[in-house]
């Protein structure tokens, strides 16, 4: 069931009312109950994973709980001291245990046919073996990357001991299948989003307009700017053998474009869905396209992916006593790069894992540590591009400093971006680079047109990436809502109108078109 | 304190720690920064800084941060 489907707008329908209908204390029930109909929809049988993963998250939460409490009973001072460092340890072995058997389940199905054929090359090409290793293919069940991260982070939260365990497993289910962030995120924390998952939300007109309104920006970027696009983008990656670099280069700054509409347009239908129950969850973007650096970027865009990765796994390395020393052994030899050992390992160490986790695949490992490369060498050019600065005059911070880094940002992620087109590999997407290099030349609109991007498509597209860019301006001081709810209740609703009746105009949808899956679920 | 603050202008010169309440949630300090200030608290302090200490409410401003290396000490 699509996020932009009459159904769906139904089965939302369908549980706002009946959320409210029900006594408060049962209405996480009802989240609960549309949360696992919505998944048994989608996945049918394949509902059986989510529910062992958040079985194995609840009794391993449990089992933590119980040794905590163990723990607390003891008084004596002395013993005290032990009973922490054994305490340590026990949340130590459930967690690694929780976390071995969740991670388990999603790289044998997510990963494993990756496995198995860099194993069968090694095979074939080393040692002539001509049977192949591997399961037969199995079924990737919907937002497992997203929900499985969602659980760890709950357990390694509570291995730090920041909360405690929710003991009502009902309750936990919820957390882990909450409907409206299952197909594409985001990744919520335990502690963020409990109070009002849980609690049994009282009717706020409020909440309805919020969620409305930000449901109706999220189809009008999806329908009106990404499904637009999407056509075109399929069939330029499909034919860039036969289109010369200009072509590369505008598939590449509009699949940004696509990319960024697909992905936020979604969060903001998953939080103005939530929204209608009055749940709250986290914001995953914050205008990413005014970063001024590509770290600044990812603390913009898929937050709380970015989020999860540093608290779990970037901070941990990094800060390990074992590769702090390691560095201090390092700094024997050189300075520099002792002083840089731990940093720049952890940051490789998480880009590759943020790579794999966008697909198990060679190329999504290389775009991810791309990505980390080109942060390690920013931190290392900052001064000469202060240089630079003062060399050409630009006062830092001010108004052509900062453009120039925001232009150059969204350059450098939009061609990064060319690794997610390149579904036939690297190769792929290194002769897309070479076009983009060496092989420019003209555009006709006629061409532009067969890829599937018309004069009139086009004109709508740049219309609205012109608004999206205009709303992200606005947005620096106060969201668009805000805004909209300091005006009049008459311009509020013309505005609305205005907003659906473009949507019903010049939105993707009807005979001929089927709205197109979110990128982002199929990671 | 005053070490501290000391060791804190070496990451970001510009910033006044006397008033900035907001390292983290303003962006000021991003995950590099935080690593490498980590470093070198627990080199000057011979503290144990673990990643359960890495929370927003620790590092938002110099006297947060300053908490923190206070209550690992007597740890």
């Amino acid at each position: 069931m699509s996020f932009v489907s009459v159904p769906f707008a139904v089965f939302v329908i369908s549980a706002v009312l009946l959320y409210y209908l029900v006594p408060v204390r049962y209405r996480y029930l009802v989240l609960l109950a549309f949360s696992l109909f919505f998944y048994y929809l989608a996945c049918g049988k394949y509902i059986i994973y989510i529910i062992i993963t958040s079985a194995i998250t609840y009794l391993s939460s449990m089992a933590m709980e119980r040794v905590k409490d163990r723990s607390a009973r003891i008084f004596d001072r002395e013993k005290k001291k032990e009973a922490k460092k054994w305490l340590k340890k026990r949340l130590k072995v459930i967690m690694v245990i929780c976390l071995c058997l969740n991670f388990g389940i999603l790289a044998i199905l997510k990963y494993s046919d990756f496995l198995f054929a860099n194993i069968n090359r090694i095979r074939v090409g080393y040692f002539g073996s001509t049977d192949m290793w591997g399961f037969e293919k199995l079924v990737l069940p919907l937002g497992i990357s997203f929900y499985t991260f969602q659980s760890m982070g709950y357990i390694i939260d509570l291995f730090y001991r920041r909360y405690d365990a929710e003991k009502n497993p009902l309750k936990l289910t919820l957390f882990v299948t909450f409907f409206p962030q299952i197909v594409q995120g985001p990744i919520s924390r335990f502690r963020d989003i409990s109070p009002t998952l849980f609690n049994g939300n009282r009717f706020d007109e409020d909440n309805i307009r919020r969620g409305l309104c930000l449901i109706i920006f999220g189809v009008a970027k999806k329908l009106i700017i990404a499904d637009r696009l999407s056509v075109f983008i399929t069939n330029t990656a499909a034919f860039y053998k036969d289109l010369n670099g200009t072509y590369m280069l505008i598939m590449v700054f509009l699949y940004s474009m696509q990319l960024y509409a697909d992905f936020s347009g979604g969060i903001n239908i998953t939080i103005g869905t939530a929204r209608l129950f009055g749940v709250d969850v986290t914001e995953n973007f914050v205008r990413p396209f005014f970063s001024k650096s590509v770290s600044e970027y990812w603390s913009r865009w898929h937050i709380t992916l970015g989020t999860w990765f540093r608290d779990y796994i970037f901070y941990p390395i990094s800060i390990s006593k074992k590769l702090m020393s390691f560095g201090k052994k390092i700094s024997g030899i050189s300075d520099f790069l002792g002083k840089r050992t731990s940093l720049y390992t952890a940051t490789l160490v998480v880009w590759a894992a943020t790579g794999l986790w966008h697909g198990p695949e060679w190329r999504y490992v290389l775009w991810g540590l791309l990505n980390g490369i080109i942060m390690c060498v920013s931190a290392e050019m900052t001064p000469l591009y202060d240089r630079l600065n003062r060399m050409a005059g630009w006062k830092k911070g001010g108004f052509l400093h900062r453009a120039f880094a925001v232009i150059r940002t969204f350059v450098i992620m939009s061609l990064l971006r060319v690794f997610d087109l390149s579904f036939e590999g690297i190769r792929m997407a290194l002769s897309i680079y070479k076009r983009i290099l060496l092989k420019q030349g003209p555009v006709s609109l006629e061409r532009i047109s067969s890829l599937g991007l018309s004069t009139q498509d086009m004109v709508v597209a740049l219309i609205g990436i012109g608004l999206l860019f205009a709303v992200s301006l606005l947005e620096r001081k106060k969201s668009i809502y805000d805004r909209l709810m300091e005006r009049t209740a008459a311009f509020r609703w013309v505005f609305c109108t205005v907003v659906l009746t473009m949507i019903l105009i010049f939105g993707s949808y009807g005979i001929g078109y089927d709205s197109a899956d979110f990128i982002y679920m199929q990671f | 304190m005053e070490e501290l603050v000391g060791i804190l202008k070496g990451i970001h010169p510009e910033i006044d720690y006397e008033t900035e309440n907001g390292l983290i949630d303003k962006r000021i300090f991003d995950s590099f920064d935080i690593v490498t200030l980590v470093g070198q608290l627990t080199e000057e302090y011979d503290i144990e800084i673990g990643p359960e200490d890495l929370l927003p409410e620790n590092f938002n401003s110099a006297k947060q941060i300053y908490e923190l290396v206070e209550r690992l000490m007597e740890e």
